[in-house]
């Protein structure tokens, strides 16, 4: 298992997982003060999905129901009026964890390839094996989340703006580049943007 | 406060923890990775391996020869609107009938997919004498990685020197894969045209050896 949570770790590190990564940091950022629920809901709903997929349970999710779920991610975090809510913040992060494990397309080592091999036929036990290994590919989503929450609110004041600004504007470009089938550019500029 | 500040500070150490232990971890895998690609290496620069159907023979362990068939996964499909081939005047699957196969999936930018080459390349030095042929099919993940000059090069510097199939639009990759798709996705395909492993990401080195060792030892089915 530890095994499988390195290799998690050093995926965490590949542009295969930057379209799992990008959506989770910009979800921590739009959520702000409730980024832990946000991220709670990301990481599980990333969790879940990955598994429906991987699994074969799915086939598959279209890609307008994608970009309808990075909308609403964004709405469901940013608008003010519902913000304050913890619940809409876990729903607004589960559904940008869902649609980012939708889109993602895994580089896959030799544990995670042992376990994507077996996780049709294992699928109780290969459930909680995919959550270690997702714990180790969305840490540094976790850690940003950790950072956000030891940071005393008072520090973050000033910076709430521009942070709502950034992670909202993402999901909102992921939707709208999901939509119309140009999201691997998006991920592939940064990428591009990042060797270069 | 203070309970916020004791649970944030757990949490960045947890992660700081885990990470400090990747880093070791990940040593220790490359190391592995490293010698199971010299092992074959070492085992077709051996000396008995002058000649070359020689050394494909010698490669042929007796165990292997009497094991049991590798399963049989189905009919493989073909490769369609690819946008051209490198290393090779091939111009479709077809025109590699009745060989035995490793059918990669792969994208010069992928790690995983750069960490399973050294084996490739042990594989096509000791049995591409015995009629062994690897064919990597080049479905990129980003749209740098669809230049050709840029995969001609990265495969000039990676030691690739078996013929690769350009899927740009990552056609093959969708239809071969279904809604599994991963990088990399290595199959061995036998002379009937039939699928007799399967395997995702690196590693079962042994086993797609010993199905390719197999293969060649019995006519290629």
């Amino acid at each position: 298992m530890i095994d499988l949570l390195l290799e998690g770790l050093e995926s965490a590190l590949l542009p295969c997982s930057l379209i799992l990564l990008i959506p989770g940091i910009a979800v921590a950022l739009a959520a702000r003060q409730e980024s832990t629920p946000a991220l709670v809901g990301f990481v599980g709903a990333a969790w879940v999905f990955s598994w429906l997929r991987f699994s074969a349970t799915v086939d598959g999710f279209e890609r307008p129901i994608v970009a309808m779920a990075f909308a609403a991610s964004a709405a469901l975090l940013l608008v003010p009026l519902l913000r304050r809510l913890d619940v809409l913040a876990l729903l607004g992060g589960a559904l940008g964890g869902a649609a980012a494990a939708a889109l993602w397309q895994p580089c896959v080592g030799e544990n995670f390839g042992t376990l994507l091999g077996e996780l049709p036929d294992q699928a109780p036990a290969g459930v909680g094996l995919l959550a270690i290994y997702l714990l180790g590919v969305l840490a540094p989503v976790i850690a940003l989340g950790a950072v956000m929450h030891l940071i005393p609110n008072p520090l973050m004041l000033p910076v709430r703006p521009v942070m709502m600004a950034i992670g909202g504007g993402v999901l909102g470009l992921l939707a709208l580049t999901t939509a119309v089938g140009l999201d691997d550019n998006l991920v592939s500029k940064l990428v591009s943007l990042s060797v270069n | 406060m203070n309970g916020r500040i004791v649970a944030g500070i757990i949490a960045v150490a947890s992660v700081l923890g885990i990470a400090f232990a990747a880093l070791g971890g990940s040593e220790n895998d490359a190391v592995v990775g490293e010698n199971q690609g010299v092992t074959i290496q070492d085992d077709a620069s051996s000396p008995s391996s002058t000649p070359e159907e020689a050394s494909a023979g010698d490669a042929l362990a007796e165990s292997v020869l009497a094991g049991p068939a590798p399963e049989n996964f189905g009919a493989a499909g073909t490769l369609v609107d690819l946008d051209g081939w490198l290393q090779t005047e091939a111009t479709s699957l077809e025109d590699f009938d009745g060989q035995v196969k490793i059918l990669q999936f792969w994208t010069f930018s992928c790690f995983n997919c750069k960490a399973t080459i050294p084996t490739l390349q042990g594989l096509y030095a000791t049995y591409g004498p015995a009629g062994l042929e690897i064919i990597g099919v080049h479905s990129p993940e980003f749209d740098y990685e669809k230049d050709l000059a840029l995969v001609q090069q990265a495969a000039d510097d990676l030691g690739v020197t078996w013929p690769i199939a350009i899927d740009n639009q990552k056609l093959n990759f969708r239809s071969w894969q279904g809604s599994r798709r991963f990088w990399p996705r290595t199959y061995v395909i036998d002379a009937n045209g039939d699928i007799r492993f399967d395997h995702i990401g690196e590693g079962a080195y042994e086993e797609l050896e010993a199905t390719v060792a197999y293969l060649l030892a019995n006519g290629g089915a």
